[in-house]
Order: structure tokens, then C-alpha cells, then sequence
């Protein structure tokens, strides 16, 4: 008999033969034996859940061995959906729940003194006596003006869903909800609304040849960087080429074909330049400019828009060379001056052509310290590889095929003028004609909202705390969380006809993570604050009352997910322990609250209306656990097709998208041809919202804002006066460029600073953040690896450690935004590093709300 | 016969270090002695620099001077076993770190004392795991060295269950380190088998052993991309 060694040791009952055979396996063989025993002993159990570390909703696979939460793996079954692997935070989550730093009971403030520097002096309190205090507080504030209570979540959007919250503040009646996406990427959603209709897109990977990565760094963690990360390596094997343009070489850039290290803040004049090259070299597609986009309307006197009687917007008919709206028979001039009663107009094309008379490779070189032949290549070689006018055939449809793609994050977006960077980013992609194109960028629910194509209403007095949508922030869709404790500090300069009393803060570190980040705790100060949270971070340091939370291991949850340009998936969280025993996470902290405030039901009709919930409605006049809420929410996403069971079983439900649902439901279908909306090259409704602050501001004799600072926002095209942010103008005794990452191994809220496998098992250089400083500029200084670096802003200064590198630009340095915590209920390992955001200048986008994170100057020295 | 091999595919990898937390969960770190690290380096001047990244662990030589050294000084702490693993035994290690002083990928690590890892904290749940309940590689001792296993407690679990054919594939029979990685950038099974992945991969990108000239015969490979290893 012929045994193999493998064959032999897939039998079960192998070992009682080795004997017989005499084959001499002692180590196997007493390894295996011992296995047995142990598995009798060990009780192992696994479930899928959904990581909720960050914002990628990672599929989870959770390892229990009695009932101890044993080790988190990726769930495979999510691979061809998102994720392949998990992040260090993922795999090492268990820490997140096993943290002794965990709050363990409500605590109550007996110090009244706030402060950074001041001890809450907590003390245990009961549930009741938690949720009472707060009942009659708010109770109060319902009954004398309920605009009064402010809720504020980041991370709590992702643990229970926004939509609860939001019901509750509904049935409670406060505006003051007020989400995070200001200090993360807003700015380059509102471009992309102001731009075709809504937002979110991603680069079509399995069709791109080459992508072009202003600032994303999805090798280390953002928004679907657990799908960007496999995606984008797979796709370079098969020939993809990629470059990244960014000031710091990030992991991703470490990673790529060709870093471009850009001058800080100035890649919207990259991006012109490139513009400039494509069009004088005629690498342009007309077509999709005519057929997609609104670059051929005419453009009159002060920028605005020709439209005829019927408001219709005209364009320049080469064929009849009269002025007539876009029709069938119409043929569009795209460029020319035409003059039409008398008065000179441009498409808008034209006027785009026009306005970058002056940029050119050369002048791209001088300001963004990039060389002009450069520029003059990459340009050439984007609109060479776009394949302009080539299709491809796909399960029977002729698509367009551009595989050239440009992506950004916080790279384009965290800047004063984000939504103009990520403008100008989008107009040269309608110029290569790539958008929605095979291998091109392809856009999420394109024109779900019309009117984001129209004039901001301009509010004033503002409704919100957080100024969204007045006159200080026309376009801020997405709140503007930064500038609740600021107008907090002063709410009558803002307008405001009510002062709020008390905050709610769900799962956020907001006033830590934010630029000028000490003023932000001023604002603090003035309210009745109660933070919800699992650990004492600085906000909670400002509480008054500190409910626990449970963790993302510990709760329920209908989980976010990420869909990509090929699928899309509905999944759940589910607990799988409770380590300190807690009753509460936010889900139940709210419906609690809610019955105390006798509006139970209001809250539960407006749960159904947030959550949109037609056939799976929950009923007024009871109560719903946690689990029970999800199963409602999971029935009626999967229309009941798929029961809880599966969803407790499998952790998720995954659906393949055809190449019609992706390639033309979106801008084929809402904007191609005559009579339909365009997407807009040109952003007229800038120009209105502008007329309309300045109207505003005369009208309200308001004195804080600066129109000549506004009208450069409110561009309708994106210009060389965006690479210019008010630190890089006035700031010129500050030689050095300032910037801002993030780090694979941390997040902003506090709990990672705590976790023993990120700060203690990754390596030496995971426990603290240090200033990046390019070698030659660190040797001229005398500078060494280590020394200590004073880093002075026109705010302030912090200290920081030096890091040498040839990977970043001589005249820039950067520092990580997510160390230095302040929390004197951290320990003094998880306080290391420097808190950069405390002397971040604060630039707000005024058109987004957008905070600033890496437009600040600064003079480094050694300490 | 079987010979697991890991395959480490440096182009692929992105340096997240998941690998190395994976590790560590799966392995009851102990702070100062950890048994995967990241090696980052840059190449280059700017503005023409890259960095590599490079994790490390046991390599699981075919010939390992651990354990040549280990036998002799008699001590005999150090076991190979017939699928490759290369293997210490705590309660015949002696600290005296020859091991580590040998080893050519600097993999033994020396564990000085045992801590809490929440210092002056009550251990957590996790840490709680009584001894009899953890696998003999993961009750850990101070005074003796430690290092990568391969994850010998889901490998014996495969061969217990007869399963070593899923060994590479499923979870429970994988090593950590190679089931989280985001980008694929590793791969875990038999080198015997001339059809299966691990082979087919080593032979496409062309995967090598690092510091061959140390006669070693590693287990693990790497796809390199330039640069010093």
C-alpha cells in the first residue's frame, strides 16, 4: 500500500495508526492528542458580524471560546462584496470592549469647574437617577423652547444609525442634530452636489488604466479604503499604472507608479494646468461637454446664465448661429464670443478657457513646486490614456470607455476652498468625458436631489447652532460641526434668537478633532452637557453626566455598508458580549428618554418616517428592544426575503449589480441630450447664493463676514485664487507649509489610544505621533532623528518629535491629528504625542462648512 | 510529504500592519517580545523615494540554528515537527537567549517578565483565560523565549480533525496573520502539493528566501521588490 504523508494525515483517525504503520510521528501525534482534549474542554463559537472601527463596515467573522471574545477575523463571505482582510483596529477590536479605561456606571459631575486641566471629580450614579436628572432637564427645555437641545454624533451614526437620533430630535423638536462630515471630506460632497445633484463616487477600478490619487490614502484608513486597498493592488498587477499627488508620500503614494510631492494647498492649480494642457492639445471630449454638461450655455453679463422667456438656458447653435436652448436640432458652440442684443457672451466653456489665461505648466511649477514638464506629460498621458471616443460593448450595451479615473478624499476637500479643489478635480474628468464611463469615475444616485442645483436659501437669522445653510455657510448640507461650540460661545453674534442650554454628545470627540481646537472648548462650557461614550474622552471630560455605552461587539445594529460600482450589500451587528454587565447603549438610552418625556409615540412615528418603514412599520404603544428594532429594519430592507435568522447566521446579504445599474442609470439616464438638466461645469447657483449673502448682509448690517473672502468661494468655476488659502497670503514670516494625516493604527475618538495591541504590539513608533521633516531641511536645521521640534503656528505652539524622511516636500512638515489626547482619566501611555489640532489655523470652506486641516503655515525649531 | 510554507508577497503589501495585530490577538502578546514585526524602510532621495514594507516572523527553517544550538547545549527546547513547524518548549526553555543570539532573522524573543496588559489595571477577560484553557504555546512564562508558531494550535487542530487539506484555507486551521491581510498579500499551505496555490504562487512571482547564504532553507518567502532586506 502507497501512502502519501498528506494522505495519511487527512484521515481523522490517523493517529491511532501511526503505531501500526511504525511510522514515527511523536511530535504530531502528542500535538494532535492534546488538541483533543483541549477542543472538549473549549467551547467555540463564531459570528458574523460588521466592524465598526471606522467608516469601511467591514465584514467581521468573531471568535468566541467560552464566551470570550477570542480573536476577529475577516467574514470571507464579504470578499466579493468589500472587504478581504481587516485593519489592525479590526482584527485587535476585542480591545475596544476588554478596556479597563471603559466607563462601567453613569458618572456624575461634582467638580463645576471645567476644564481641561480640571478634575469632574465623578461620582457613580444609578441609571434612574442618570436618566431622571437628564428627563427633567430636557423636560424643561420641551416645554420653554426645545431648539434649546442640541444632539451631536460621529461615530454614533455609525453605532445605532443616524435616523434614530434623528427621530428623536423630530418628536423633540430641535433643529440642533449635528453630524461630523464637515471635519472629514463635506467639502467634496457639496462640490459633487452643487455639481450633478448628490454625492459619493469611486473610481472604477476594474476597468482603470490609470488613476490619479489627489491625497486619497486608502492604503492606511478612509471611506472605502478596505475595498480601494485589494481593488486598486489587483488592478496595478494587471497593468494599472498609479500616481499619487500629495505633499507627504503616504503608504499609498510608497506604494504607487510615480509620487507627485505637490506644494501644499495647491492643487487646484495642478489640476488647471493639466486642464489647460488637455484643452490646447485638443484631448478634450467634446461630446460628452455638449451632450452631459451645461460648458456650452451662454454666459452673460456678471456670470450669470442667458435663458429665454421660459427660463430655459440658451446655448450657441453652430448650425442656425442664433442663441436657442439645447434641442435636437440645436448643434452647440462649445467656444467664441457671440453677441445677442447687443450685449457679449461666452459659453461657459469659453469663459473657463478664458479664465485660465494665465496658468500654464510653468506657472504650475512656481506656485505648486511641481516641474512644468511635469505637468505637461501627466496631462498628455491622462488624455491620451482616456481613450476618448472609444466604447466598449458590456452584456449588450455599447458603453462609453475612458479608463482613466481621479480620485480624492480629504486630499482635495480639507482645504478653505475644498469644494473648488474637487470642482476643478470633477471639470477635468468631464473634459476626459470619463464620468460614468467604464474605468472612469462612476457616481452614486446622480441628481437624487435637484435642488442642489439651485441658489442657497441663505437663512438669516440662522435656525441651527451650526449655522448650516445661512448666510455663513450657504451650501453646508452636511451641518457644519466645528462651529457649534464656536457660535455656542457667542450666539447673539450669529444671530441667533435662542441660546442653547444642554448638549448631547453621542460617540464623538468633536471639540478634540477639529482645527483652533481650544477655542472649541469654550463653547463647551456655556451648556448642561451629557456625553455618551465607552471611554472618558475629552468631551467627557466637559459632562456633566457620563452615560456607558456599549461597544460595537456588544450591540445591535442595521449596520451602514459601502457599496462599490459592481455591488452593493445590507448587513447587520450583532452583540456577541457585555463585558461589564451594562444595560444601556445608545438605542435604549433614547427610547428610555423618550418615555420619560411621555413622546414614546412621536418618536416611533418618526422612527417609521426616517427610516422610511412601509411594511415593517413599529407600532405605537410599545416598547422595542434593540434586537428587535434591527429585525424591523432588516425586514424592510431586504423586503422580507431574507428573515432574521439569516441575517443572525450570515451577518449580511450581498447583491451583484449589472453592468446596465451601474454604467447608465446615472448620468445617461439623468443628463444626456437635449431637455434634460446638465451637469454642471458651470455652478451657477454660486453666483445667486452669493448676490444673496451680499444682499443679506446689507440687509442684516451683519459685520463678521468678508464678501471679497466670500465672492472668491462662491467662484462659479474653480480658479488660481483657490491654491491660495488665508494662511499661504498672509502667514509669510511662517516658512513652513503645515499638514495633517491620518494613521492607520488611531481615530480621533480616544478608545484606540487605549487599545494595547495598537499602541504597544504594532511597534515602536505606533504609541505617539512626530513631526515628518524631509532630511535636508532637518541637516540644514542641525536637526536630528528624535529631537524635540517646537511647531509654532500663528495660534500657538506644541512640541513634537522629529522624524526624518525623504518622503515629504523640503518645505513642508506633517503631524498626525489623532495623538496627543488631553483626557486626565487616560493614562499618561495614551496621552503621548502631540495634539497638532490645537494650533491648526481655523479657514473654514464657507461655501461647505468644511474645516481646514492643512492650510496652516507654521516655523519649526528645535525646542 | 507536507511542507507549509507562508509566502509573503512584499509588492502587494501595504504596510497596515494587521498581520502583526492578528499575531498578537491570536497569540496572548507579551509587551517587549513580539513575534511578527513590520520593518519599514525608504529607498531612494526625494522626490524619487518609496518605502518597503516588510513583515517578519519565525521562518521556520528546514535547518534552523535555533534549534542546532538549543541541542547543543542539550537543552533540546526546540522541536521541528513533521510538517515544518519549528517549535519551543517553555518548560525546557533555560533563557539562555542562544537562540536569539543565532538566529540570522533575529525571530527568538526573550520574555523578561509577564504584565498585565493594562499596567496597574485588572486583567481583562481575554487575559483571564486560565492556563489549562490555553494551548501550550500561548501560556506564556517569563525568563524563556518565545517566538511565531505558524499558529501550531489551529495546525494541530487540522491534523486532530483530519483535516489537514483545509489547513491555508479555513479559519479555524489558518494562521492569523495570513487570514486578515487586506490585499492578499499573503498565502499559507503545502509546498508539497505542486498544484496548490502556495506552489503555483512562489513559482509565478518568483518568491525567494531572504539571507540564503545562511544555509537556513526557510519555510516563508517573499515576493521581493528591490530594495535591502
Amino acid at each position: 500500500m502507497r501512502i502519501s504523508r498528506r494522505d495519511f494525515l487527512k484521515s481523522a483517525s490517523a493517529m491511532g495508526a501511526i503505531a501500526a504503520l511504525g511510522l514515527k510521528l511523536p511530535i504530531i501525534a502528542t500535538a494532535a492528542g492534546r488538541a483533543k482534549r483541549n477542543a472538549a474542554a473549549t467551547i467555540s463559537r463564531y459570528f458574523k458580524s460588521t466592524c465598526a472601527h471606522c467608516v469601511n463596515f467591514c465584514g467581521i467573522n468573531v471568535k468566541m471560546e467560552n464566551d470570550v471574545i477570542r480573536a476577529i477575523y475577516p467574514d470571507s463571505a464579504r470578499a466579493e462584496y468589500y472587504n478581504v482582510g481587516i485593519c489592525p483596529k479590526g482584527v485587535s477590536g476585542l480591545f475596544n470592549t476588554y478596556n479597563p479605561y471603559r466607563i462601567k456606571a453613569p458618572l456624575k459631575r461634582t467638580n463645576p469647574k471645567k476644564g481641561l486641566d480640571q478634575d469632574p471629580g465623578w461620582v457613580e450614579i444609578s441609571w434612574d437617577e442618570a436618566f431622571s436628572t437628564i428627563a427633567d432637564k430636557l423636560k424643561k427645555i420641551k416645554q420653554d423652547d426645545p431648539r434649546k437641545l442640541i444632539w451631536q454624533h460621529g461615530h454614533g451614526k455609525y453605532l445605532i444609525g443616524d435616523k434614530f437620533p434623528k427621530a428623536f430630535c423630530k418628536a423633540f423638536g430641535t433643529p440642533n442634530l449635528v453630524h461630523r462630515t464637515t471635519v472629514c471630506e463635506a467639502a467634496r460632497h457639496v462640490a459633487d452636489e452643487l455639481t450633478w445633484g448628490y454625492h459619493g463616487f469611486l473610481p472604477d477600478i476594474e476597468h482603470c488604466n490609470l488613476l490619479l490619487n489627489f491625497g486619497a490614502n486608502y492604503f492606511e484608513g478612509e471611506q472605502w479604503a478596505r475595498w480601494l486597498d485589494h481593488s486598486t493592488t489587483d488592478a496595478r498587477e494587471r497593468g494599472m499604472k498609479v500616481v499619487v499627488i500629495e505633499p507627504r508620500m503616504s503608504h499609498c503614494a510608497a506604494k504607487a507608479d510615480e509620487w507627485i510631492p505637490i506644494r501644499p494647498g495647491k492643487d487646484v492649480l495642478l489640476i488647471l494646468g493639466m486642464a489647460k494642457v488637455l484643452i490646447e492639445k485638443d484631448l478634450i471630449d467634446k461630446a460628452f461637454l455638449i451632450h452631459y454638461t451645461n460648458a456650452p450655455v451662454l454666459i452673460g453679463k456678471e456670470g450669470r446664465v442667458l435663458r429665454n422667456k421660459d427660463k430655459l438656458p440658451l446655448v450657441w447653435d453652430s448650425t442656425t448661429k442664433t442663441a436657442r436652448p439645447f434641442s435636437k436640432e440645436v448643434m452647440p458652440a462649445l467656444t467664441g464670443r457671440y453677441t445677442i442684443d447687443g450685449k457679449t457672451c461666452r459659453p461657459a466653456f469659453q469663459v473657463y478657457v478664458d479664465s485660465l489665461k494665465h496658468i500654464s505648466p510653468a506657472y504650475v511649477e512656481k506656485h505648486a513646486g511641481i516641474p512644468a514638464s511635469t505637468v505637461q506629460r501627466l496631462a498628455i498621458e491622462l488624455g491620451q490614456q482616456a481613450k476618448i471616443g472609444a466604447s466598449v460593448i458590456m452584456d449588450g450595451h455599447r458603453l462609453r470607455y475612458r479608463p482613466v479615473a481621479v480620485h480624492t478624499f480629504r486630499g482635495l476637500a480639507a482645504k478653505e476652498f475644498g469644494v473648488q479643489n474637487w470642482r476643478a478635480g470633477l471639470i477635468l474628468q468631464m473634459l476626459l468625458g470619463n464620468i460614468d464611463a467604464v474605468g472612469g469615475i462612476n457616481l452614486h444616485s446622480v441628481y437624487k436631489k435637484p435642488k442642489y442645483f439651485k441658489a442657497s436659501k441663505v437663512e438669516y437669522p440662522p435656525k441651527r447652532i451650526d449655522l448650516q445653510e445661512s448666510v455663513y455657510f450657504p451650501h453646508a448640507t452636511h451641518n457644519v460641526a466645528q462651529q457649534v461650540l464656536l457660535t455656542m460661545a457667542d450666539t447673539r453674534k450669529y444671530g441667533l434668537d435662542y441660546t442653547p442650554e444642554m448638549q448631547i454628545f453621542y460617540a464623538t470627540n468633536r471639540p478634540f478633532s477639529t482645527a483652533d481646537a481650544n477655542k472649541q472648548f469654550t463653547g463647551l462650557k456655556k451648556t448642561y452637557n451629557v456625553v455618551i461614550d465607552i471611554v472618558l474622552s475629552e468631551t467627557a471630560e466637559f459632562a456633566d453626566i457620563v452615560l456607558p455605552d456599549l461597544t460595537y461587539l456588544e450591540s445591535w445594529h442595521l449596520s451602514p455598508t459601502r457599496y462599490t460600482p459592481a455591488t452593493k450589500h445590507t448587513a447587520i451587528r450583532q452583540p456577541v458580549a457585555n463585558a461589564y454587565k451594562l444595560p444601556h447603549d445608545g438605542y435604549s438610552i433614547l427610547w428610555e428618554l423618550a418615555k420619560r418625556l411621555g413622546m414614546r409615540d412621536d418618536y416611533i412615528k418618526q422612527i417609521n418616517k426616517k427610516w422610511k418603514l412601509k411594511k415593517y412599520p413599529f407600532k405605537t404603544g410599545q416598547d422595542y428592544t434593540a434586537r428587535q428594532a434591527v429585525e424591523h429594519l432588516w425586514l424592510e430592507k431586504t423586503k422580507g426575503k431574507k428573515d432574521f435568522a439569516y441575517a443572525v447566521k450570515h451577518g449580511f446579504v450581498g447583491k451583484k449589480l449589472s453592468s446596465k445599474d451601474t454604467y447608465l442609470k446615472g448620468v445617461e439616464a439623468k443628463f444626456k441630450g437635449p431637455d434634460k438638466p446638465k451637469m454642471n461645469f458651470y455652478a451657477e447657483q454660486l453666483l445667486e447664493s452669493m448676490n444673496k449673502v451680499k444682499d443679506t448682509v446689507k440687509q442684516h448690517r451683519i459685520r463678521d463676514i468678508d464678501l471679497d473672502k466670500y465672492a472668491v468661494a462662491f467662484s462659479p468655476l474653480p480658479n488660481e485664487e483657490h491654491g491660495f488659502p488665508t494662511p499661504h497670503r498672509e502667514a509669510a514670516s511662517y516658512p513652513f507649509y503645515l499638514i495633517t494625516y491620518k494613521r492607520m493604527y488611531r481615530n480621533q475618538s480616544g478608545n484606540t489610544a487605549l487599545n494595547p495591541i495598537l499602541n504597544q504590539a504594532l511597534g515602536p513608533d505606533t504609541n505617539e505621533n512626530f513631526v515628518l521633516i524631509n532630511r535636508s531641511t532637518a541637516k540644514d536645521k542641525r536637526i536630528k532623528e528624535g529631537d524635540t521640534l517646537v511647531i509654532a503656528t500663528r495660534l500657538g505652539k506644541v512640541n513634537a518629535k522629529a522624524k526624518l524622511t525623504e518622503g515629504i516636500r523640503p518645505d513642508t512638515v506633517a503631524v498626525s491629528y489623532h495623538y496627543g489626547q488631553q483626557s486626565i482619566d487616560f493614562p499618561d501611555s495614551a496621552r503621548k504625542g502631540t495634539w497638532i489640532n490645537s494650533v491648526l489655523e481655523y479657514h473654514p470652506d464657507v461655501v461647505s462648512g468644511m474645516t481646514s486641516y492643512n492650510d496652516s503655515k507654521c516655523k519649526v525649531y528645535k525646542a | 510529504m507536507t511542507k507549509l510554507v507562508r509566502v509573503i508577497d512584499m509588492q502587494r503589501c501595504m504596510g497596515c500592519r494587521a498581520c502583526i495585530a492578528a499575531c498578537h490577538v491570536e497569540n496572548h502578546f507579551t509587551p517587549g517580545a513580539p513575534w511578527n514585526v513590520m520593518l519599514e524602510h525608504e529607498v531612494g532621495t526625494y522626490p524619487n523615494v518609496r518605502t518597503v514594507f516588510a513583515t517578519m516572523n519565525c521562518m521556520h527553517c528546514e535547518d534552523p540554528p535555533c534549534k542546532t544550538v538549543c541541542d547543543t547545549i542539550k537543552v533540546y527546547a526546540i522541536s521541528k515537527n513533521e510538517l515544518g513547524v519549528v517549535l519551543i518548549d517553555y518548560d525546557k526553555c533555560i533563557g539562555c537567549k542562544y537562540c536569539y543570539a543565532v538566529c540570522p532573522y533575529g525571530v527568538p524573543q526573550y520574555n523578561e517578565k509577564l504584565s498585565n496588559l493594562y499596567p496597574g489595571k485588572q486583567a481583562t477577560p481575554y487575559e483571564n483565560i486560565n492556563n489549562d484553557q490555553r494551548h501550550p504555546t500561548h501560556r506564556k512564562k517569563a525568563g524563556v523565549v518565545e517566538k511565531c508558531t505558524f499558529c501550531w494550535h489551529k495546525l494541530e487542530k487540522a491534523v486532530a480533525a483530519g483535516k489537514t487539506e483545509r489547513i491555508g484555507k479555513d479559519q479555524e486551521y489558518t494562521p492569523s496573520c495570513d487570514l486578515v491581510c487586506p490585499v492578499n498579500a499573503r498565502l499559507f499551505g503545502d509546498l508539497e502539493d505542486s498544484d496548490g496555490p502556495v506552489a503555483r504562487y512562489i513559482g509565478k512571482k518568483k518568491a525567494t528566501q531572504l539571507k540564503k547564504e545562511y544555509g537556513t532553507r526557510p519555510q516563508v518567502y517573499y515576493v521581493t521588490e528591490g530594495g535591502d532586506y
